[in-house]
């Protein structure tokens, strides 16, 4: 799998909540093969695969990041809405949490690395970002991948001046076809690694890059990418990517259970990495000289000591310790007198039904703490918003003065026919050819595309159409020699397509 | 050539009423009918199949035009057929380098929802030494679409006695099989009841082998609602959905299959290879419909291959080539190694490539099955 001389990237497909999933698979690689990380010539991700290479490369703490993404998650879930809610700002919780999580120097440590998938609004298409000039520049463009539009909010973030959003629209799984990426979603479908479901379905359907096979286990985890689940459900989703990435390594030969290094840029404090090594040489001489068994039970009875709390032990113990105890940790339920009241049946029932009055308080709150907030990046993003209203306006314009020119000149013609002097080979518009060709339901379909796909050139075109046919309705003894007009017809619709095109204002 | 096929259809006295099912024919007719090209679109499939191209834009002459532009580019010599066999069913045969007949011929059987054009990608290299023979399975593609048994069993007993008539026919001795997915559960299913004319077994991601498994208790509780949907959505065919779409079907396909397009785009840089698909799919639904009642929910086989494997004759070599980011579990070759002890099993993995292997690392995937041939003879 590891080819020396060609080297190897890692992709990360982009997949919103089930980030986590991610963060799983990562630090199974980094833990029990850091060499494919530490080796790998990019890693590439889109949206929350992206922040999770970040992490990853860039030097953060990946038992923190997951802790930021169970906090999130905790946070999406906390209100009647959930994600929908108005004071839900999932941008400003992502920003904090990286420049809490990845250290100073991010920049140096994934310049070159870190690929980063994004879309320009401009013209929808995809661009790959891997170099970086500061910490903020990193976030910055891990904050435009992320960047949902609608859920997210309105305004896309700009990087270097230009308005980007999510990556995951145009490329989610970057370099998807290279035989030596290294691909991870947390979708079942073809990539390296990946939940294998209990489905056989080899049927699937592939959105920009990411192959998804059709089986009830991806609709579920559809739903949950924006809509986060309970934490103890991403912790599992955490759990079976380190199990998935493991069997991954195994699969390929690439494990190597000598190699149990931490590498020297995570964050850890000198005291626990001391604590964790002395485990590892205790556990070691454990399984020496009292087999296996006696150490899954000092294992078992050190969790114990460590986590008085009452989830079920198995449940993340193939995790290493660092992110299991981040798990565990968010999973925990709050025993407060107010959290245990506040979940009470009716409490829930009380709380829906006050939604009409509470919503637009907390709404207005939220609407002016954003307010706030936004008035750094305002003159900027109200420029380009204007840019935005005259690029409208002017389409609008240009197209009502061209239809208003197209009937003014009808009218003409209609006026001379009155007049019995129109010469015999009479300019007729492109629709009468159309007219001309058989309509069938195949047809269908490609209007409806285009005109979802490019609503400008609908908008040019359908109405105009319409208007064409009404005429020719209305002139219908008036079809002249179609070999004639053939002639005429090109001369016209080009003269028309200019008038569309260039802009008259 | 049409005519050909005309002249030996009325020598048999054929009435003229029959709906593309010609009577059995003599040997002698039946080997001029089988050199013939048969280009016309069957007719008469009563009121609502002759409605259903409205909604549906295809026809028989929709598909041999988006297979003749899957085969645009292949430069070897080959002839193409319909190969006559029992009920009147034919099956669309292309045979590659048909002169060179010292060597066993390498038969490739595609998988579901497929068709010969599909092999574009392999063809040229395939039968460099060797001749190759591509055909569309019975009840999929350019082949007859005869109503199947509802039965699991009996369905799959016509695909093998169709595989089997058709070797007759074409006249081969022995060959190597190669099946891809459904290809690959007849190929061995083939191999268990004819065993004597395979000579190598090579199970391209073969579907249909391992049994569902019955505990599901480790696996992660669904919600309600996305098992009601399944319970609804299971009657139906695997491809109804596209039938349904009409007019949208062939954007749908692009839409939801855009790797399709750049695993061929070596070959063709427009949607040839979504045009041949939809179209391969989107006519009456009969092998579908029989790959439909050979499977339980979800894509598991009525009657796994690996129940039966082992009664297979020990002499047949197998070999399963899977590809490494499959959905398909990767494992059946070792468990086929298990159940087959005295026997020749190799499993090979081919990176960076999915389920349809052959299109996403055509070199790698030809390099491997000639070697595969040439460890034959």
């Amino acid at each position: 799998m590891l080819d020396r001389e060609g080297g190897w990237s890692v992709s990360f497909a982009g997949c919103g909540f089930l980030g986590v999933y991610h963060i799983g698979a990562a630090t199974c690689l980094q833990e029990r093969a850091p060499h494919v990380i530490r080796d790998a010539r990019h890693i590439y991700g889109a949206s929350a695969g992206a922040l999770a290479g970040a992490v990853l490369v860039g030097g953060g703490s990946l038992a923190q990041a997951c802790a930021d993404v169970l906090a999130l998650a905790k946070e999406a879930r906390k209100r009647n809405l959930g994600p929908l809610h108005p004071s839900f700002n999932v941008i400003k919780i992502i920003r904090d949490g990286l420049m809490r999580n990845l250290p100073e120097n991010t920049h140096q440590l994934s310049s070159g690395r870190l690929c980063i998938s994004l879309t320009r609004v401009s013209d929808g298409k995809n661009a790959l970002i891997s170099n970086f000039n500061s910490k903020e520049e990193v976030i910055q463009a891990l904050i435009c991948s992320s960047f949902v539009p609608i859920y997210c909010g309105l305004i896309p973030p700009s990087f270097r001046g230009v308005r980007y959003v999510d990556g995951g629209i145009s490329d989610n799984l970057p370099h998807y076809e290279c035989k030596n990426t290294i691909t991870v979603s947390p979708f079942a479908g073809e990539c390296d690694i990946c939940p294998k479901g209990k489905s056989a379905n080899f049927h699937e359907m592939n959105v920009t890059n990411t192959s998804i096979q059709f089986s009830l286990g991806n609709l579920y985890r559809l739903t949950q990418a924006l809509f986060p689940p309970e934490p103890k459900v991403l912790g599992e989703i955490c759990e079976q990517g380190y199990l998935d990435a493991l069997k991954f390594l195994k699969e390929n030969g690439i494990l190597n259970d000598s190699i149990y290094i931490h590498l020297p840029f995570t964050k850890k404090t000198p005291h626990e990495a001391a604590q964790q090594h002395l485990d590892h040489v205790k556990r070691r001489k454990l399984t020496e000289n009292n087999g296996v068994e006696t150490l899954k039970m000092t294992s078992l009875n050190d969790q114990l000591k460590q986590n008085p709390w009452p989830l079920e032990k198995s449940i993340f113990e193939s995790l290493p310790p660092r992110l299991r105890k981040a798990l565990q940790e968010a999973c925990k339920e709050q025993n407060g007198f107010y959290a245990q009241f506040s979940k009470l049946f009716p409490m829930r029932v009380i709380s829906y039904l006050m939604l009409p009055y509470t919503l637009p308080v907390e709404s207005a709150y939220s609407v002016a703490l954003r307010l706030v907030n936004w008035f750094p990046d305002m003159p900027a993003d109200v420029r380009w918003m204007q840019e935005q209203l005259f690029q409208i306006a002017a389409t609008v314009y240009a197209q009502a003065k061209s239809k208003l020119f197209c009937t003014a000149r009808k009218d003409n013609y209609a006026s001379l026919r009155k007049c019995q002097t129109v010469p015999s080979t009479v300019e007729f518009r492109s629709s009468y050819c159309h007219l001309k060709m058989p309509h069938s339901a195949a047809h269908i379909e490609s209007w409806l595309w285009e005109s979802s796909c490019f609503m400008q050139s609908a908008m040019k075109n359908a109405p105009a159409d319409i208007q064409e046919q009404s005429d020719l309705k209305s002139y219908p003894n008036f079809l002249p020699n179609p070999d004639e007009s053939a002639l005429e017809i090109d001369v016209d619709s080009s003269s028309e397509t200019s008038f569309q095109t260039a802009p008259e204002y | 050539m049409a005519g050909a096929a005309a002249v030996a259809l009325s020598l048999a006295a054929l009435p003229a009423t029959a709906t593309a099912a010609p009577p059995p024919l003599s040997a002698a007719d039946h080997r001029a009918a089988a050199m013939a090209e048969e280009e016309a679109p069957s007719e008469g499939f009563g009121w609502l199949f002759s409605w259903l191209p409205a909604w549906c834009p295809t026809s028989l002459l929709h598909l041999k035009e988006a297979e003749d532009k899957m085969l645009k580019c292949i430069a070897s010599i080959y002839n193409k057929r319909y190969v006559y066999i029992s009920n009147g069913n034919k099956i669309w045969t292309l045979t590659f380098s048909p002169d060179l007949s010292n060597k066993t011929p390498l038969v490739l059987l595609h998988g579901f929802g497929g068709g010969v054009g599909l092999w574009a990608l392999n063809f040229e290299d395939l039968c460099e030494n060797r001749t190759v023979h591509a055909f569309d399975l019975l009840g999929f593609g350019r082949s007859s679409r005869p109503h199947f048994d509802t039965d699991a069993r009996e369905a799959e007993n016509q695909f093998v006695e169709s595989i089997e008539e058709w070797r007759k026919e074409v006249g081969l001795e022995n060959m190597i099989l190669l099946g891809h997915n459904l290809g690959g559960f007849l190929a061995a299913a083939y191999s268990l009841k004819y065993p004597s004319r395979v000579k190598h077994l090579i199970l391209v991601e073969p579907w249909g082998f391992p049994e569902r498994p019955d505990n599901a208790e480790h696996e992660r509780p669904i919600p309600i609602w996305i098992k009601a949907l399944g319970a609804i959505l299971s009657p139906f065919n695997p491809l109804a959905g596209l039938r349904i779409a009409g007019p949208f079907g062939l954007s749908l396909v692009q839409r939801l299959r855009p790797d399709f397009k750049r695993k061929y785009s070596s070959m063709f840089d427009d949607n040839t290879v979504a045009e041949y698909i939809y179209h391969c799919n989107v006519q009456s639904p009969s092998g579908e419909t029989a790959f439909k009642n050979m499977t339980i929910p979800y894509g598991w086989a009525k009657r796994p291959m690996l129940q039966r494997i082992s009664q297979m004759d020990q002499d047949i070599p197998i070999t399963v080539v899977y590809g490494a980011r499959s959905c398909i579990d990767g494992n059946s070759g070792s468990t086929i190694q298990s159940l087959r002890p005295n026997s020749y099993v190799k499993t090979i993995a081919i990176l960076g490539a999915g389920h349809y292997v052959y299109a996403d690392q055509p070199e790698d995937f030809n390099e491997k099955v000639k070697d595969i041939c040439d460890s034959v003879d």
